[in-house]
């Protein structure tokens, strides 16, 4: 029965049209090009690495996507949907960026955690105190540091702070800018399950020979140009 | 009771006294003779030319003629603002505009069409101190906000992204830095009232005195001018900001750089 369930799941995954589509993407900044004609595909549930020289343009790929960075030439399709002013709150509203210092933008960390609830977007879905507790657990974070100080908070506990808001706010596709350099074993493998998870699509920058192992695509950069995709797992 | 005149003698002998500061700084070996010329002689000319021209306005005091001093003196805080705020006028000029004539017509019309209600609202005397008054106080609040406001948002960039990633919208993300930016640029004025007469004697009070005013009138016109103070740097700033908004930030939320000028 599970075993069905699971194949049909993967069967999904395959049939599944790109949430996320590059196509001949070039992006520039201060007249330096930082991206030059890149094109991927990357399907829902997907767990994909990017790897290459710092100054590869890593992370202007994660960048791109969230509308940060402007695209000089090509599309980028999210959900299908080509990225425009009008449409970049959805892809924001369905990523989490988690990068090497992620920001919490409070002083404590149960504020961080709730931040996100003051907005708009979210409000009246504020999770409730066994939810918090929940979601800490599930990346090894003890229930306490809810009380700490955000000044208090050491990178690796930050980045599984910002990955639990984004657990709790439903999100996902998952941005993760050389979030396993800062983990010790036990926090690495509680971040490793949480993305086991088929319903979660990650686009990761990392060097982490294990991380690499895990992903099932790997985009290898140079230069800002896409020079080679290598596909293996279970995808 | 007329203020006394000061003759031309006296005011010889009145720059004369700046001969004593130059000296001590000249024996410690601050070599600043030509600095200090400069400006002395800048101030000097520049305020001949105003007493000038003021004596033309008040002696005409004709509407139109004030109303277009009002506007040169907009224009000129408008550009200075975004100068010192390091803002490129190309693009701002408008927004500040709006912003400190809105507000500066505003409280002065209240001052002195409701308040003071002299015979002709447009009258020289009245509308031309107080204006210029409110409008210098108000300068240097929106240079306080601009600046505060642009910095803190280029500071945190990577905090203001994270805001727009947890699904903050623009306003949202900036709210900090925004109100952060308003509480520096007004801070000043409530200092200012709340210690008002116990550190010193407020300027325009001492010139009311000067010019033979009783103190209780010349008090009753500081409160007045400080109260407008208040209000129009709080309006101005906030308008200022909220229309800065729509420009500097491009379609995607991002800061454009573009509109700042480099250091």
């Amino acid at each position: 029965m599970v075993r069905q369930a699971h194949q049909e799941r993967n069967q999904q995954v395959t049939i599944m049209p790109p949430i996320i589509q590059f196509d001949h993407v070039s992006v520039s900044a201060h007249e330096k090009t930082i991206l030059s004609d890149i094109s991927f595909t990357l399907s829902s549930g997907e767990k994909a690495v990017l790897c290459g020289k710092s100054g590869s343009g890593k992370s202007s790929v994660l960048k791109t996507l969230l509308g940060l960075l402007p695209i000089k030439r090509g599309t980028v399709y999210f959900q299908q949907i080509p990225l425009t002013p009008a449409s970049v709150q959805t892809i924001r509203s369905c990523a989490a960026y988690i990068g090497q210092e992620p920001m919490l933008g409070a002083d404590n960390v149960r504020d961080a955690l709730l931040l996100p609830f003051q907005f708009k977007a979210h409000r009246g879905h504020q999770p409730s105190e066994a939810q918090l507790i929940e979601v800490l657990q599930r990346l090894k974070l003890p229930a306490d540091i809810l009380k700490q100080q955000s000044s208090h908070i050491s990178g690796g506990e930050k980045q599984r702070i910002a990955l639990a808001r984004g657990l709790l706010l439903g999100k996902t596709l998952y941005l993760l800018d050389e979030v396993t350099s800062a983990l010790d074993a036990e926090s690495k493998q509680a971040v490793f399950e949480v993305f086991s998870d088929p319903a979660l699509t990650v686009l990761s920058v990392a060097h982490d020979p294990e991380w690499l192992e895990r992903c099932s695509i790997i985009f290898e950069l140079e230069a800002g140009r896409l020079i080679e995709v290598k596909r293996h797992g279970n995808t | 009771m007329a203020t006394l005149d000061i003759q031309l003698p006296q005011m010889a002998l009145l720059y004369g006294l700046c001969l004593l500061p130059v000296l001590l700084l000249w024996l410690i070996g601050l070599r600043l003779s030509r600095d200090i010329g400069i400006s002395i002689l800048r101030m000097t000319i520049q305020l001949a030319l105003v007493g000038i021209y003021l004596k033309t306005l008040f002696e005409l005091n004709h509407p139109w003629l004030n109303g277009l001093w009002i506007l040169v003196m907009l224009i000129v805080a408008d550009l200075s603002i975004l100068r010192r705020a390091g803002l490129k006028a190309r693009y701002f000029a408008l927004a500040t505009f709006t912003a400190i004539a809105s507000s500066i017509l505003f409280s002065t019309a209240y001052l002195v069409i409701l308040v003071i209600q002299p015979t002709h609202y447009y009258d020289a005397r009245y509308i031309v101190p107080l204006a210029g008054m409110i409008l210098g106080n108000c300068l240097q609040g929106n240079v306080i906000a601009l600046e505060r406001f642009y910095s803190a948002v280029r500071k945190n960039e990577n905090e203001y992204a994270t805001f727009l990633m947890l699904g903050a919208t623009r306003w949202e993300a900036v709210r900090p830095y925004f109100k952060e930016a308003i509480k520096a640029a007004i801070n000043p004025t409530i200092a200012g009232m709340a210690t008002m007469g116990l550190v010193s004697l407020p300027g325009m009070m001492t010139g009311q005195i000067l010019g033979g005013s009783e103190p209780g009138l010349a008090v009753k016109y500081q409160i007045a001018i400080m109260i407008c103070i208040f209000t129009s740097t709080t309006i101005a700033s906030i308008i200022n900001l909220k229309l800065s908004l729509a420009i500097a930030f491009n379609a995607y939320d991002v800061l454009r750089d573009d509109v700042i000028k480099k250091p």
